[in-house]
């Protein structure tokens, strides 16, 4: 829009303030999180000790070829995937298949819409003590209305096999809202006219949603489920309001392994060494679904 | 065709009840007393219980709940104005003029200002609590001011972006010419005809401060401590109060219940903003 000014003193004397306007971002993230990760790779390789001030000394690999024989670390790993497929394949049918229902003008439709986003806004540290409570084997209400079907209590926090369902369950709660708007969003700016076209060549409901809305609305989709993703990777808090990712390490996400060893145990420089293969393991991730996708939507144009 | 509706109204009200349903435990049991909580599960005030605020007032006196409060309001409200600032200079100049840094076009730059919320705060955290303590800034607001925001500035960069996008230029043009600089005309100008944006980005970012807690939980550990992690250490006592806990659950929820509230009806709208551009 805005045209290219002639050369001459003007340029210079202009570049310098719009230089300017980045500035104090780029400052801050080379201080806050570029320095700080660079220093964390540093640290991997170190031996870190706090007690008496601060003391630094080299470490070579031994942390990383210890994080590979870890079979703690490896099953924070397992765990968080578990947690971060399971949560986020419920969000994104769940809040696909609400905001379908409410596109279609239906009534009551904003009164729904303003409770279905609320959960995102909630802090998870209070909500998941509420939800501790609620699964609570013996004062919650989930076993005492199961108890009306007549199924006996489950302890579901405090044994290793169930733990992990409750987390999933509370992050679908908090998170499917968000699915759910970036769908109706997109439901919103999606062309009616298409609809109308391929109702009057009688496609059904089925085929209309799978031949057309479906694959219109697949750039969304994509975006909505890898932003769950990456968000969903650093899940903490509600682990440990649930469970402190107990019993034994059968809720411990990779985030949660590395703040107890880094701080609880103080070992700084192994907890850095987690976080670092953790951060390595989400680009990773990234990058192979990226590339999963580009293969599968690049195949179905050709097609 | 009428039973398809509803089945289609039985899906929503059963999803309306999960979502709803663990608000309202929070809130009621934060009206319980001991004997209420501990023995089985009480659904309805004045029906299974009688409710009592005393818990409220409990906490507001054992707690020092006033000053975690004080700290998460000061946290969230200075470190959303700072985003602010430097989240529409950056989001103005990503708008209006080209830039080239080495390799880094406009879309480079911006992308990888949003890049920045892909990485795990695990991982700059530990090496922050290191270099908080090397300058002396651990367990203080301001630690939890500049680290929050950093989180909130790809947001904010986003958000004003899309909004500044729509602003057209002439105005700015002839302002130019008048001799205004750029700071004038974003300040001046560009600002004031946003302001739907302004708020929407000002209420997001309360709501992730307020919320936010693993660098809270690193970078602080008594003085500067916000109200997640007093929640979160009623855990550590030897029996857990529910009741006390869903009192101050129910304290640190409200501020942002309310400001979501206020932020609902720009929601939609910037979404769609947002995901236009794309």
């Amino acid at each position: 829009m805005r045209k290219e000014k002639p050369a001459g003193s003007l340029i210079d004397s202009t570049r310098v303030p719009r230089r300017l306007m980045l500035f104090p971002l780029v400052i801050i993230f080379l201080l806050i999180t570029i320095f700080p990760f660079i220093f964390t790779i540093a640290l991997t390789f170190t031996k870190v000790s706090l007690t008496g001030g601060l003391h630094i000394s080299w470490n070579g690999v031994y942390y990383w070829s210890k994080l590979l024989h870890d079979g703690r670390f490896w099953n924070s790993v397992s765990r968080t995937y578990l947690i971060v497929v399971c949560s986020v394949f419920a969000e994104y049918v769940i809040g696909f298949g609400l905001a379908l229902i409410l596109w279609e003008r239906i009534k009551l439709s904003s009164f729904f819409q303003v409770f279905y986003l609320i959960p995102m806004a909630l802090t998870p540290i209070a909500i998941g003590y509420s939800w501790r409570m609620l699964f609570h084997e013996t004062k919650g209400p989930l076993n005492d209305i199961l108890g009306l079907l007549n199924i006996r209590p489950i302890s579901w926090l405090t044994n290793a096999k169930t733990a992990i369902f409750p987390i999933i369950v509370v992050d679908v709660w908090q998170w499917t809202p968000f699915i759910f708007l970036i769908m109706f969003a997109a439901l919103q700016s999606f062309p009616n006219s298409l609809i109308e076209a391929a109702r009057i060549d009688g496609a059904s409901k089925r085929t209309i949603f799978s031949r057309l809305i479906f694959p219109i609305l697949w750039p969304s989709s994509m975006a909505a489920i890898f932003i769950r993703i990456v968000e969903c990777f650093k899940i903490i808090d509600i682990i440990i309001v649930l469970t402190g990712g107990g019993p034994g390490i059968s809720t411990e996400t990779t985030t949660l392994l590395a703040y107890n060893i880094g701080l609880k145990s103080f070992d700084l420089a192994y907890g850095a060494t987690i976080a670092t293969a953790f951060f390595l393991i989400v680009v990773l991730t990234v990058v192979v679904l990226l590339g999963v996708v580009n293969r599968v939507t690049g195949s179905s144009e050709r097609a | 065709m009428r039973r398809r509706n509803i089945l289609k109204y039985i899906g929503l009200v059963l999803w309306l009840i999960f979502i709803v349903f663990p608000i309202y435990w929070t809130v009621v049991t934060s009206l319980k007393t001991r004997e209420d909580v501990i023995i089985e599960a009480k659904y309805a005030p004045w029906v299974d219980f009688t409710p009592t605020l005393k818990n409220y007032w409990n906490v507001y006196k054992e707690q020092n709940t006033g000053k975690y409060l004080l700290n998460s309001a000061v946290a969230s409200f200075s470190s959303t104005i700072v985003a602010l600032l430097i989240g529409s200079m950056a989001a103005y100049g990503l708008s209006r003029f080209s830039y080239k840094f080495g390799f880094m076009r406009n879309k480079d730059i911006f992308f990888w200002i949003i890049s920045q919320r892909m990485m795990p705060p695990i991982v700059s955290v530990l090496a922050l609590f290191v270099m908080f303590h090397a300058v002396k800034i651990l367990d203080t607001r301001l630690a939890l001011i500049i680290t929050y925001i950093t989180f909130n500035l790809p947001i904010v960069v986003w958000l004003m972006r899309s909004f500044i996008d729509q602003v057209p230029t002439s105005i700015e043009e002839a302002a130019q010419i008048d001799g205004a600089s750029y700071m004038q005309i974003l300040f001046r100008i560009v600002l004031p005809t946003i302001v739907p944006g302004i708020i929407a980005s000002f209420l997001l970012c309360m709501i992730f401060a307020w919320n936010e807690f693993l660098f809270a939980l690193i970078l602080t550990f008594d003085r500067a401590q916000t109200m997640p992690l007093l929640v979160a250490f009623q855990r550590s006592q030897e029996a857990i109060k529910w009741w006390n806990i869903s009192a101050l659950s129910v304290i640190t929820i409200m501020p942002v219940l309310i400001l979501f509230l206020l932020l609902q009806k720009y929601f939609l709208r910037m979404t769609m903003l947002g995901w236009g551009k794309e």
